[in-house]
C-alpha cells in the first residue's frame, strides 16, 4: 500500500508545467499539502467530475500535460467518462486514481472495489492504452516518472489505505479558477 | 439556409471549437450542419453530465465549447452545474433539444421536457427559445454572447416550433 501523503509529495516535487485536477476527496488536501502551485485546480464537490474536467483541460492544452488527481467513489460514480476518454486517446492526460476502497470522508463505507470491481481492468477494457496497478511508493515514483515523459493516456491505479488528510489550505472556487487560468494565459 | 445553419453560423461566430454532445434527433441536424461548415472538434459523451465538466475543463483551459443534449440530459446535469459552472463562473453553453412539447409521442419525455424551463428557472440560469428560422441565428448570437460576459451557463432551447416534432408509434 502506499502512503498518498507521501507519493503526493514526491508527484508535486517532479513537476513544472503540468496541469492538475483534483477530485473532491481527501486527495486533493494531500495534493495541497505537497505544495502551493498555480496550476493546481480544486474541486469542492463535484464528486466523479475530474476525469471530463480534465479530458476537457487536455484537449484544450494538448501541450501541457495534464494530470487527474482521482479517487475510487468518484470515479465509479463517472466510470462512462473513462470511454469517452478512450474513444479521444488524449496523448497529454495521465489518470491517477487513489483506491482505498472506501468512501473515506463519509466514516469509511465500502466502495464497490471493496468488492469484486478493479478499476484498472474497467480503464483497460475502456481502451486506456497505458494502465499500471501501482502498490508501493517506489512504483508510484517509477511509473508517474515515466507518465510525465511519456504519451498516454495513463491510468495509475495507485492502491492506499483510509487515512485522513490534513485539510484547508484550498481558495474560493473562483479565485482558484482565476489564479490557474492567468498561470497558463488562458481566457474564456 | 436551415436553422441548424443559422446556430453553426453563430457558433462559429463566438469561436466555439469542441461541440461536445450526447444526440438526439435535433442535435443531429447541428451536428449535420457543423460538419458541412468545418472547423469544430467533435466529442460524443456517454452522459450530459460529463459534458458540463468537458465544457468546464475546456473553458479553464482557454478554449471554447458547447454542449448539445436533448432536455433528458440536462436532467442528468443539474448538480455538475450547480457544484462547478455556477461556483467556479465558468461560461457554459448548453443547446437543448426540447421533447415532451408540441407532437411528443413519447410518455418518457414528457414529464422532464416541461420541467424544464422550472428547472433552469431554478438554477437562474438564463435560458433562450428559438422558435423561428429568421431570428435564430440573432438569438443564438446574443445568447453566447451574455454567456461569455456572465461566466456561467446559459441555455439555448431548440424548440419543436423551429424544427419539428420526431414522429413515433403512438399509443395503442
Amino acid at each position: 500500500m502506499i502512503d498518498r501523503a507521501e507519493a503526493s509529495r514526491y508527484l508535486v516535487g517532479r513537476l513544472k508545467d503540468e496541469l492538475v485536477v483534483t477530485s473532491l476527496g481527501n486527495e486533493k488536501y494531500d495534493l495541497r499539502q505537497a505544495g502551493d502551485r498555480d496550476r493546481n485546480f480544486f474541486n469542492w464537490n463535484s464528486m466523479g467530475l475530474a476525469s471530463s474536467l480534465g479530458l476537457g483541460l487536455a484537449m484544450a492544452q494538448p501541450d501541457l500535460k495534464v494530470i487527474v488527481y482521482d479517487g475510487d467513489g468518484a470515479l465509479l460514480m463517472n466510470l462512462g467518462s473513462l470511454a469517452t476518454i478512450a474513444a479521444r486517446q488524449p496523448k497529454n492526460l495521465i489518470h491517477i486514481v487513489w483506491d482505498n476502497r472506501s468512501y473515506a470522508m463519509t466514516g469509511g463505507q465500502p466502495t464497490a472495489t471493496a468488492f469484486h470491481t478493479d478499476l484498472g481492468k474497467v480503464a483497460e477494457g475502456a481502451g486506456y492504452p497505458k494502465v499500471e496497478r501501482v502498490e508501493t511508493l517506489a512504483a508510484f515514483q517509477n511509473v508517474s516518472d515515466r507518465a510525465l515523459k511519456e504519451p498516454g493516456p495513463w491510468f495509475l491505479h495507485c492502491l492506499t489505505e483510509v487515512k485522513p488528510a490534513k485539510s484547508g489550505g484550498l481558495s474560493s472556487p473562483t479565485a482558484n479558477k482565476h489564479r490557474f487560468m492567468n498561470a497558463i494565459g488562458a481566457r474564456h | 439556409m436551415s436553422w441548424a445553419d443559422s446556430i453553426v453560423r453563430a457558433l462559429k461566430n463566438n469561436n466555439v471549437r469542441f461541440l461536445n454532445y450526447v444526440p438526439d434527433s435535433k442535435i443531429e441536424k447541428i451536428l449535420e450542419a457543423a460538419r458541412k461548415h468545418g472547423g469544430f472538434e467533435f466529442l460524443p459523451l456517454t452522459r450530459e453530465e460529463e459534458g458540463i465538466g468537458v465544457v468546464c475543463g475546456q473553458a479553464i483551459g482557454g478554449a471554447r465549447g458547447v454542449l448539445l443534449c436533448p432536455t433528458a440530459g440536462l436532467g442528468n446535469s443539474i448538480n455538475a452545474l450547480a457544484s462547478m459552472a455556477i461556483p467556479y463562473c465558468i461560461p457554459c453553453p448548453i443547446i437543448i433539444g426540447v421533447r415532451g412539447e408540441l407532437g411528443e409521442f413519447n410518455p418518457g419525455q414528457i414529464t422532464m421536457g416541461q420541467a424544464t424551463q422550472d428547472i433552469l428557472d431554478a438554477l437562474r440560469i438564463p435560458a433562450y427559445r428559438l422558435t423561428r428560422e429568421d431570428d435564430t441565428e440573432k438569438i443564438t448570437d446574443g445568447a453566447m454572447r451574455m454567456c461569455y460576459a456572465s461566466d456561467g451557463p446559459m441555455a439555448l432551447l431548440v424548440t419543436n416550433e423551429l424544427a419539428g416534432w420526431k414522429e413515433g408509434t403512438p399509443l395503442s
